[in-house]
């Protein structure tokens, strides 16, 4: 493990990182609050932080709970908004398999979309291995670590914010953070339209299925694209 | 089953799966080769659950039933979305989006 540890990188992944805190510390905050609202106890509140470590998943969860939907909706639900990862660790797995399973089982759990977005670019661009795995580390573990200090602020002074802050519309800018620059790619461009139009259109959907089925028609119409391009080429 | 209960059951479970998910191609299938159709299909999964989960949060519910006022969280939004896509910069797409949808709610009074 320690064989692998470049300490200059593990500071430069955090250095690097840390801008998207500005995103990163009210988003927590807001599924501590978010949490609460929805009738969780403070301690399990910090738990989803800890454990699940996906602000979609626990944002998506609180709002299920409070709407009062069964165990196995929300856990559906957040397992479908949880296939992102899937993507990234994908796409990550390339460069990260000559790592020996510490490393792996350690990166994996640190694995977010500003983790993989931050720091993908590096791995593309440098070959130099234990470096980029330290770089990792320290960016993952710095927004592990500011997340879990994020929700407990919200936990203690969410009730301090005034409402017309509307601090919770820092959740949907952090992820077009992430999904704008995506669109650059006119297929995926083609798929978030379409995914958002099925949001749109089945916005009706009880218990937010209308995400799930948005998520999995964007998919399809993408695949289909690849298909019909793949025959023309 | 309570509440607390409830969460404490998805905690556990979402917490194993989203390891899992994490975990999955780094070191569960570092072997295999990812089938070709499910690899195009995940491909196309942040741009189209990113979007599914973004959209909602942009619109009041119920409120596309009823004739639409112009929404600031809307502006805001593709505010946002410009800066990303121009400049790649989270810093400044999450803060021009906040600034945008506050002036917005000023200049409306």
């Amino acid at each position: 493990m320690r064989r692998h540890f470049s300490r200059p990188a593990f500071f430069e992944g955090i250095r690097d990182v840390t801008p998207v805190l500005i995103g990163i510390v009210p988003f927590g905050m807001v599924c501590g609050i978010g949490a609460l609202a929805a009738g969780v106890s403070p301690v399990a509140a910090l738990a989803m932080s800890a454990i699940m470590f996906s602000g979609a998943a626990q944002i998506v969860a609180s709002q299920l709970l409070a709407a009062g939907a069964p165990l196995m909706v929300i856990i559906l639900s957040c397992l479908v908004v949880g296939l992102r990862f899937l993507v990234y660790s994908a796409a990550m797995a390339p460069y990260l398999r000559p790592l020996d399973h510490r490393w792996r089982n350690l990166l994996s759990f640190v694995l977010t979309d500003q983790a993989f977005a931050g720091t993908i670019q590096r791995f593309r661009d440098s070959d130099d291995l234990p470096a980029n795995a330290s770089y990792f580390l320290g960016g993952g573990l710095l927004l592990w670590t500011v997340w879990q200090v994020a929700t407990l602020a919200g936990i203690l002074v969410g009730q301090v914010i005034p409402p017309s802050w509307q601090l919770e519309f820092v959740v949907p800018l952090t992820f077009i953070a992430v999904l704008a620059p995506l669109l650059r790619d006119r297929v995926a461009l083609l798929v978030a339209v379409v995914a958002g139009i099925a949001a749109i259109v089945l916005d009706d959907m009880p218990m937010r299925l209308s995400m799930i089925c948005a998520g999995l028609i964007g998919i399809s119409a993408g695949v289909v694209v690849d298909t019909v391009r793949g025959q023309h080429e | 089953m309570s509440k607390e209960t409830t969460i404490w059951l998805v905690i556990v479970a979402v917490g194993a799966i989203n390891y899992v998910a994490r975990l999955s191609f780094i070191a569960l299938f570092a072997r295999r080769d990812i089938p070709p159709l499910l690899g195009r299909a995940l491909k196309h999964v942040p741009a189209a659950m990113l979007t599914a989960l973004v959209i909602p949060m942009l619109v009041v519910p119920g409120s596309l039933a009823t004739a639409p006022s112009v929404n600031p969280r809307i502006v805001a939004a593709i505010v946002a979305a410009v800066i990303a896509f121009v400049t790649r910069g989270t810093l400044g797409s999450i803060g021009a989006g906040m600034g945008t949808l506050w002036l917005l709610r000023w200049v409306a009074g």
